[in-house]
């Protein structure tokens, strides 16, 4: 009896670290976005102290997670509006947000995925938390990101400001993973 | 001649730490983890209040719940303070309800207009001058705004959802 248990009990060990391996060098397309959009809200976040050179290659990076003709779309109540075109203009903005100084900390919060049948392309909605150093207020702005899979890595082809209270159909990301 | 069976009583640290049936207090522990885990995730969730657009009812950094079971057996009503659920519910927006599906809802001279008629808020302390257009509010589309009505219009966080985006009654 006790060494049937403890054959069962290695067993569940052995098929849980295997499904776990599995997910970690194949994951599906959904965690595969998940990990790429907090990667990116990573790249996005920085200190007051960086130095022109670490800025210019941070920008550089942030960059890389967007397609070459990208566009922006974004109105953060109270503070900006903003719209980017393409993948330069990113890496621009960045830049001058960066020399801005201070310091700002970027995350995706609720990332709710919803892949197309082609698996090619995907519908990401989340909330971007920003808090900007010596400020009091957060930023929480509800976005809605559109990605295109180019040569296995997912780019972000299309961000947009999903406005929670004026939004009146619930975006299909949202309503997959609701709970 | 008599004989005593002596049992070895457990060390007192030990009894207090684990009981004296260590297989009844794990299984104690796992149903109390079982039942916060389900009560604070779907009954009752537990939330930090930031922000300023709900003071003076609402202060920053207060600890508060939602009920989630609420509106089980009856729909939201007007004047209850809910949370409005994001992408998720990791942050979530803590508004009171002021339109009801159906309604007209406007600003006019700073005081909320429904159907025509100034709503009276007893719960709010700062005046304001908001001017908005009557709206109509479609059959499952509610109107939310914060009781801190004194910043400017344009940056305070209000309008319309639906009745989905409720999370549900922010319980104090």
């Amino acid at each position: 009896m006790n060494r049937w248990f403890w054959r069962a009990a290695i067993t569940a060990v052995l098929v849980a670290m295997a499904v776990w391996f599995y997910t970690v060098f194949f994951p599906s397309p959904e965690r595969a976005i998940r990990a790429r959009l907090t990667q990116l809200a990573k790249s996005a976040s920085f200190g007051g102290k960086e130095s022109p050179v670490a800025a210019m290659a941070n920008a550089q990076r942030a960059a890389g997670f967007f397609m070459e003709d990208v566009q922006i779309r974004v109105e953060l109540p109270g503070r900006i509006a903003a719209t980017v075109s393409g993948r330069d203009d990113v890496r621009e903005k960045t830049m001058a947000l960066r020399s801005f100084g201070g310091g700002l900390q970027v995350e995706f919060l609720d990332i709710n995925v919803t892949v197309a049948p082609d698996k090619n392309s995907a519908e990401a909605n989340l909330t971007l938390k920003g808090r900007i150093a010596g400020e009091k207020d957060l930023i929480v702005q509800e976005l809605k990101m559109l990605l295109n899979k180019i040569e296995g890595d997912w780019k972000i082809k299309r961000v947009e400001t999903v406005k929670t209270l004026s939004f009146s159909t619930p975006p299909a990301a949202i309503l997959a993973n609701y709970d | 001649m008599a004989t005593t069976a002596e049992t070895e009583r457990p060390h007192w640290v030990r009894t207090v730490l684990i009981g004296r049936r260590p297989k009844r207090t794990a299984a104690r522990i796992v149903v109390l983890v079982v039942v916060c885990f389900v009560w604070f995730r779907f009954v009752l969730l537990p939330i930090r209040v930031q922000g300023m657009s709900m003071m003076p009812a609402y202060t920053e950094n207060r600890v508060n719940f939602v009920n989630r079971v609420a509106y089980l057996f009856h729909e939201p009503r007007r004047g209850d303070v809910v949370a409005i659920r994001t992408s998720g519910i990791s942050i979530m927006y803590m508004k009171r309800i002021i339109g009801l599906p159906g309604e007209t809802v406007g600003f006019h001279a700073g005081q909320a207009v429904i159907n025509g008629k100034i709503l009276d808020e007893p719960y709010l302390k700062y005046n304001c001058d908001w001017e908005l257009p009557p709206k109509l509010l479609g059959p499952d589309e509610y109107y939310f705004v914060g009781d801190n009505r004194s910043m400017p219009e344009g940056d305070h966080e209000k309008g319309v959802a639906t009745r989905w985006r409720i999370v549900g009654k922010v319980l104090l």
